[in-house]
C-alpha cells in the first residue's frame, strides 16, 4: 500500500447499477458482474414498425454479410459502417512527477553498496563503476475495491491424525490503493520493492522531471486483458491477506477464495524510477530505485567468495585449536 | 411441453416498405424478405414483459457454405452406433435465424455442508507368504482418511449463463452449440438481423428464469466442488438463494438444418453455432448396429467360457 494523501479528482462516469464499479466508454456490460450497462432510454414504442435499411450509395436494400460482419448493399458492394467492439490499448492516465535528481540516485547507488553487509567484496563500493543511469517510467494499475470474500483452507489448526484441519468462513475486505504491475521492464519483485516510495496524490496528466528523453513504457495489453489481470491480482491479494488475517493455525494449503467485488476502481499509472546498471570486475549489475524516494533501492550485487571461504576455514581452524587445546588437556 | 408467451396475435400485417405489397407474417418473426422484391423488413413491435426489445446480439461469422460443410462432416463422422443412412444423408438447410435467448447473471449466495477427507498415513503390520511358503510379518504404510465436517457460505457471481427463449429450440439443444465467444457481444441494432429470419421470443420469462435458475444451481454445485478443501470430499449439501439477478434478451446466430435420412422419420434437426462453427443434434441410433454389438459382445463371452471350460 502506497502512502496517498491527495486524492485525485476522478471525473464522474456511469456506474454499473449492481456492482457500482464505474464503466469505460464501449462497455456494454460490466467487466465485473456482467450486468448490462444503461442504455440510453429511446422513445417507447406503442406500435408496430416496419423498417428497411438502404445502402447510403445507390439506395438498395442491404443485407447482413456474415464474411464481412457488417451489414453491406449486395448491388453496390458498400459495407455499412457498424459500432465496433471497444478493446482499446490501456492507456497511462496520471504520471507521477520524478522528485529524485540524477546526482540523488548516484548517491543513493552508492550509499546501497556500502550497506550490502560483511559478505560484500571489501572494494565493491570504490571498484564498482556506475555505467548507465536511465530515468524511466513504468505502467502500474492501481485499484480500490470492496470484496465479501468466501473462503476455505486447510491448515494445522485443530488437526487431528492428519496434519490438517478444513477450515471456512466470510469476511468483507477492503482494498485501498493496491497496485498491479504492468511493467515488462522492470519484474514484480523490483516494481513492488520501490512501490512503497511512491506519493500517489502528486498524480499529473503529463511527465515531470526525468530529463530531456526520459522512457516512457506503455501498457502493451488491451482493456480485457487488463481487467483480467488485475481480477487475478485482486484474488491472489484475498487469499494471501485471508491467509494471514483469518485462517487459524500455523501452515496452511488449498486455500481458496470466491469474491464478489464493489465499487471496483482501476486507474492507470506510469511511476518514476531509475535504472542504473554498474560494473564490478567485469560483471554487470542492476539496480532499480524508486524515483520519488531514493531510500527504495532494489537490485543484486556480488558476493565475495573469498571472505566465505575465510570465514570457514577460519572456524574450522578455530575448531581444530580447541581439540588440540583438549587433549592436550587432558 | 415448453410454455409459449400467452395470447400472442398469431399474426401480423404489414406493407412491404419497397413495393407496398401486403405482407401476413408469423407474430413470432422480428424480420421477414419480401417475396415480390426480395427486400429485406424488420418488424419493431412494442416490447412486452414477455417480449423485451433485445439488448445484445452475436453476428454470423460462419456463412452458409461453410456451416453446410461442417454439418456434412458431422454426419459423416456420427458415433459407431448412428444410422448409417443418417451418416449418408444431405442436410437440406431450412434457415439462418437469430435465435432469441436470455443472457442471465445473479449473485449467489449458497450455505453449504460436507464431510471433508483429510488423509494421513500409518504403519500397519500383517502377515504373509514369502517365497519358501513361510508365514512373515511385514509392516507396511497405508493411506488413511480422517473425515470432519465442515459449514460454511459461499457467495459468488453468476454470469454469461445462456438460456433459450425459442419455443422451437429446446435449451438441451442450444447447450449442444454453446458456448458463444461473448467477447464479440454487441448492442443491438437493426442492420445486423437486416436479410436474415430473427426470431421473438416464444417462451415466457418466467420459463426462462426457471432454465437459467437449474443451469446456475448446477454451476454453483460444479464451483463448490472445486472450493472445497482437503483431499476428498464427500455429502456435500447446499442451499442457493440467487439475488441481484439481470436478464436480457440476447440474439444468438444460429443455422437450422434438417436432415432427413429414412422415409418413414421425420427429419432431424441440426443445429450450427453461426460464430463458432460448433454443430449439435441428436443423432438416430441404429437398433440393428446394437443388436448386432450386444449379440457379438455374447458370443465373445460364451466363446471365452468355452476355452476356460475345456482349459480346466
Amino acid at each position: 500500500m502506497m502512502d496517498n494523501t491527495q486524492p485525485i479528482d476522478v471525473i464522474e462516469v456511469p456506474h454499473c447499477e449492481r456492482c457500482e464499479s464505474p464503466l469505460e466508454a464501449g462497455d456494454l456490460r460490466c467487466a465485473i458482474c456482467g450486468a448490462a450497462a444503461p442504455q440510453s432510454v429511446s422513445t417507447k414504442q406503442t406500435k408496430i414498425a416496419v423498417n428497411v435499411l438502404r445502402c447510403t450509395g445507390c439506395g438498395a436494400a442491404i443485407t447482413y454479410d456474415p464474411n464481412r460482419q457488417a451489414p453491406s448493399c449486395s448491388f453496390c458492394g458498400e459495407v455499412m459502417q457498424v459500432e465496433t467492439i471497444v478493446d482499446p490499448m490501456e492507456q497511462t492516465e496520471f504520471y507521477l512527477p520524478m522528485t529524485v535528481s540524477i546526482e540523488e540516485a548516484r548517491a543513493a547507488l552508492k550509499g546501497w553498496l556500502d550497506t550490502r553487509g560483511w559478505f560484500r567484496p571489501s572494494d565493491l563500493s570504490a571498484a564498482s563503476q556506475l555505467t548507465e543511469i536511465k530515468p524511466l517510467w513504468w505502467v502500474a494499475w492501481i485499484f480500490d475495491a470492496d470484496a465479501l470474500v468466501s473462503w476455505t483452507a486447510d491448515s494445522n489448526a485443530g488437526s487431528g491424525r492428519s496434519s490438517w484441519a478444513p477450515h471456512a468462513g466470510q469476511t468483507e475486505l477492503r482494498f485501498d490503493n493496491m497496485l498491479v504491475s504492468g511493467s515488462r521492464g522492470l519484474t514484480d519483485k523490483e516494481a513492488y520493492a520501490i512501490t512503497p516510495g511512491m506519493q500517489l496524490g502528486s498524480g499529473k496528466t503529463y511527465v515531470e522531471g526525468g530529463g530531456d528523453q526520459p522512457t516512457l513504457e506503455r501498457f502493451d495489453v488491451p482493456r480485457s486483458q487488463a481487467r483480467q489481470q488485475v481480477l487475478a491480482a485482486i484474488e491472489a491479494t484475498a487469499a494471501d491477506r485471508i491467509q494471514q488475517h483469518h485462517i487459524p493455525g500455523t501452515r496452511f494449503r488449498k486455500v481458496r477464495v470466491s469474491l464478489v467485488l464493489r465499487r471496483l476502481i482501476t486507474q492507470r499509472y506510469s511511476l518514476p524510477a531509475y535504472v542504473l546498471a554498474y560494473r564490478y570486475r567485469n560483471e554487470l549489475y542492476r539496480v532499480v530505485i524508486c524515483g520519488q524516494n531514493a531510500s527504495y533501492i532494489v537490485g543484486s550485487s556480488p558476493f565475495s567468495y573469498a571472505k566465505l571461504f575465510a570465514l570457514i576455514g577460519g572456524t574450522l581452524l578455530l575448531g581444530l585449536f580447541l581439540l588440540i587445546v583438549m587433549a592436550a588437556a587432558s | 411441453m415448453a410454455s409459449t408467451v400467452s395470447n400472442p396475435p398469431t399474426s401480423t400485417e404489414i406493407a412491404c416498405q419497397s413495393c407496398g405489397a401486403i405482407l401476413l407474417i408469423d407474430a413470432t418473426v422480428r424480420s421477414t424478405t419480401c417475396p415480390y422484391c426480395a427486400s429485406p423488413s424488420i418488424i419493431r413491435r412494442p416490447p412486452t414483459p414477455n417480449r423485451p426489445s433485445p439488448s445484445f446480439l452475436v453476428g454470423f461469422t460462419i456463412n452458409h457454405e461453410r456451416a453446410t460443410q461442417l454439418v456434412r462432416t458431422w454426419l459423416s463422422k456420427s458415433h459407431l452406433f448412428a444410422r448409417s443412412d443418417f451418416k449418408s444423408a444431405v442436410p437440406e438447410l431450412t434457415h439462418g435465424i437469430y435465435l432469441p435467448a436470455y443472457l442471465y447473471g445473479a449473485v449467489a449466495h449458497a450455505d453449504y455442508s460436507a464431510s471433508i477427507g483429510e488423509n494421513y498415513t500409518e504403519t500397519e503390520t500383517y502377515t504373509t507368504t514369502d517365497s519358501q511358503g513361510k508365514s512373515v510379518r511385514r509392516t507396511r504404510t497405508v493411506t488413511k482418511t480422517e473425515w470432519r465436517p465442515l459449514s460454511g457460505r459461499y457467495v459468488c457471481y453468476v454470469v454469461d449463463v445462456l438460456v433459450t427463449a425459442s419455443g422451437g429450440v429446446s435449451n438441451e439443444a442450444l447447450e449442444a452449440i454453446e458456448p458463444f465467444d461473448l467477447r464479440s457481444l454487441r448492442a443491438y441494432s437493426d442492420s445486423f438481423i437486416a436479410g436474415w429470419l430473427a426470431e421473438e421470443p416464444s417462451r415466457t420469462q418466467a420459463e426462462c428464469f426457471r432454465f437459467a435458475h437449474d443451469e446456475t444451481v448446477a454451476l454453483v454445485e460444479r464451483r463448490l466442488k472445486g472450493f472445497m478443501p482437503g483431499d476428498s470430499h464427500r455429502n456435500l449439501q447446499f442451499q442457493t438463494n440467487l439475488n441481484n439477478e439481470v436478464i436480457n434478451l440476447v440474439l444468438l446466430p444460429v443455422w437450422s438444418y434438417a436432415v432427413r435420412y429414412a422415409e418413414d422419420r421425420p427429419p432431424v434437426q441440426i443445429l450450427v453455432n453461426g460464430q463458432t462453427g460448433r454443430v449439435g443434434g441428436k443423432v438416430p441410433v441404429s437398433t440393428t448396429k446394437v443388436a448386432f454389438a450386444v449379440l457379438a459382445v455374447i458370443g465373445v463371452l460364451l466363446l471365452l467360457a468355452l476355452l476356460m471350460s475345456l482349459a480346466s
